[in-house]
């Protein structure tokens, strides 16, 4: 069962949800280069400057762990990098888990992604203003945290933080992607996790993924937001139970 | 109102700050006077009715998803986090958020309280500086670029200079090498050439511009082929040092130039040579003996000194004896004095005088920081 973190943070977006799979499940959790803590030396703008570069490190991945039938489970961008890897490697995956999967974010001639181009481009923008704060002085803009004295000083160091330029690159490549076309491709049973509210993945982005994919089971979730592997752990766990 | 002391409810509603509590997924369940006033909206139209993140302007939204929100489950707080508030008149106000995430026992999420500031200046004044930022980037690379270009030009140009195939004859062998500095992103300007005069003789040069980079390649050319020039005019090793003292007046960059420029006689070895600031050449006998050369020199090319004149001097190589002229960067290391190198010179031109092998032998632990230019003319044994 491989986790894979969509963008903004890392592979410790899974901690409240991976745990639960151990038991009967090998979980493979990982930092996609350029996020946690990867070995940013490894990044490559050109590899990297589409999903394509991302879903060729999962085939990696299940290449060197030699997974086959394995549970795909990805989160946002990562959704979209699942689908891709499948692709390329059919052999590797038994099941996609697709949580909050949009396949094009930015709204184009009759399709509805939520997004237009000028708000991708605040976003960058936005991402700009608050690393000038954080790269600059290395302090921590965020706190330590006292409440969760489980989480380590590693991961407050390394969490939804890495180099500036990676970032703004990765949130162009996701928000600016179209892999509408690709979602035709899947032909193993798939899991759709819709949250309610979802600014990032609107409803009706995941009801068209699942129209596109005729293996796919849709659930729409109670939990909001975009991350419901924080916000609602258990009923992600019991959704990817029960399809499993 | 008592100002000496407020009710707490007045310390909240009229903090200098905004402040609101939500419920986990983000629900305003309460906000204060200060972000309403700020942002334009009656409390009726926010509490129960909106998300903090509806607020946001929609790129901010995204940001507070992937980001923000993450951060917040993760770590209990998040501090100074930029975004903008889109108001109720659809102006945005920049601010500054930090937040705290209220648990209960078990650590579930129940409240995250928010605390507002508005950063309408400071923002406008980070814009300038991220823009001063992103000029002086885009000006960085473009330096950078325009060296690059003028580092290949220099090497273009001077690998071109050196290009010539020294003259072929079985009376002698002349074998010549550059290395450009391994730690030098700039060409330097030494340079060799060795060609055959109209009076049958060889002439053979080693020699240095002082300084890097395209001036120095040009000028080392502009030298070469003034040497070649005044050479074939039989004007003889004196006084092709000495007009090329005149031409240096108006070559500025090779002023100061150091060079060695000698005439052979293929048939004799007979042999007459002006040294110009350079290191002393070596020569190398049939029996593997080896010497610095100490005669004929002079002062560096534009430096003219009465009780220094321009010299030449001669002597003969006899069959198999070689000369080899060398620029520093084959002899000097930093830290070591000249004589260490000049011997170390000497001990391995005895054992095997061809470019290469020198170069090789002196190089060992250098480092290459200095270009290496080094030409051997050897007399044949026989005819």
């Amino acid at each position: 069962m491989l986790f894979a973190h969509g963008f903004g943070c890392d592979q410790n977006m899974w901690r409240f949800v991976a745990p639960a799979f151990e038991a009967d499940h090998r979980v493979v959790l990982f930092d996609h280069v350029g996020a946690g803590n990867s070995d940013l030396s490894a990044y490559d703008p050109e590899r990297y400057g589409t999903l394509g570069g991302y879903a060729d490190d999962v085939v990696e991945i299940c290449a060197e762990l030699d997974l086959t039938d394995a549970v795909f489970v990805g989160h946002s961008v990562s959704a979209m990098i699942g689908v891709l890897a499948a692709a390329r490697a059919p052999e590797a995956f038994g099941t996609l888990v697709l949580v909050g999967p949009s396949p094009r974010y930015l709204d184009d001639d009759g399709y509805v992604g939520g997004f237009e181009q000028e708000d991708i481009a605040e976003l960058l923008d936005s991402m700009d203003s608050n690393f000038l704060g954080w790269s600059s002085t290395m302090a921590p803009a965020i706190m330590g945290n006292p409440d969760r004295p489980d989480l380590g000083e590693e991961l407050t160091a390394s969490f939804c933080r890495t180099d500036p330029d990676i970032a703004a690159s990765f949130a162009r490549v996701t928000f600016l992607s179209d892999n509408r076309a690709d979602l035709a491709t899947v032909r193993v049973p798939t899991l759709v996790l819709q949250c309610s509210d979802d600014v990032i993945a609107p409803s009706v982005v995941g009801d068209y993924v699942h129209a596109q994919i005729p293996s796919s089971v849709l659930v729409r979730m109670a939990a909001t937001g975009h991350c419901p592997n924080l916000s609602a752990p258990q009923e992600t766990i019991d959704a990817i139970r029960a399809f499993l | 109102m008592n100002f000496a002391d407020p009710s707490a409810e007045d310390l909240y509603e009229r903090a200098p700050c905004g402040y609101l509590s939500t419920s986990p997924d983000g629900t305003i369940v309460r906000v204060n006077a200060t972000f309403l006033r700020w942002t334009g909206y009656n409390r009726e139209n926010l509490v129960n009715e909106r998300r903090f993140q509806d607020l946001l302007s929609p790129g901010g939204r995204i940001y507070y998803e992937t980001h923000f929100s993450p951060l917040l489950r993760m770590q209990g707080s998040v501090r100074e986090i930029a975004v903008d508030i889109i108001t109720a008149d659809r102006q945005r106000l920049p601010v500054l958020v930090n937040s705290v995430l209220v648990t209960d026992e078990a650590g579930a999420p129940q409240l995250v309280r928010t605390t507002v500031l508005d950063v309408r200046e400071r923002r406008a004044y980070e814009r300038e500086l991220r823009l001063a930022r992103d000029r002086e980037r885009a000006a960085r690379r473009a330096l950078e670029r325009q060296h690059e270009q003028a580092s290949a030009i220099s090497h273009t140009l001077q690998q071109s200079l050196l290009a010539d195939e020294p003259p072929r004859d079985p009376r002698f062998a002349i074998a010549a090498l550059y290395h450009p500095a391994v730690a030098q992103l700039e060409v330097g300007g030494d340079w060799h050439d060795a060609f055959e005069l109209p009076n049958g003789r060889i002439a053979v040069t080693v020699g240095d511009v002082v300084g890097r980079g395209l001036m120095a390649a040009t000028a080392m050319g502009q030298l070469r082929s003034a040497v070649r020039a005044l050479a074939v005019t039989g004007a003889g090793p004196r006084e092709v040092v000495r007009f090329l003292d005149t031409y240096v007046e108006q070559v500025v960059p090779a002023r100061f130039a150091t060079f060695v420029y000698a005439e052979i006689d293929p048939d004799s070895g007979a042999t007459t040579l002006a040294v110009a600031g350079h290191l002393p050449p070596v020569i190398v006998t049939v029996g593997g003996d080896t010497r610095l050369f100490m005669e004929g020199r002079s002062t560096p090319l534009g430096i003219e000194i009465e009780a220094l004149p321009r010299v030449e001097a001669t002597l003969v190589l006899a069959p198999g004896d070689q000369l080899v002229l060398y620029t520093d960067g084959l002899v000097e290391r930093r830290g070591e004095s000249i004589d260490v190198g000049l011997e170390r010179l000497l001990t391995a031109a005895g054992q095997d005088a061809t470019p290469a092998s020198l170069a090789v032998a002196l190089d060992e632990g250098a480092g290459g920081d200095d270009d290496v230019c080094v030409l051997v003319f050897s007399r044949s044994r026989s005819r």
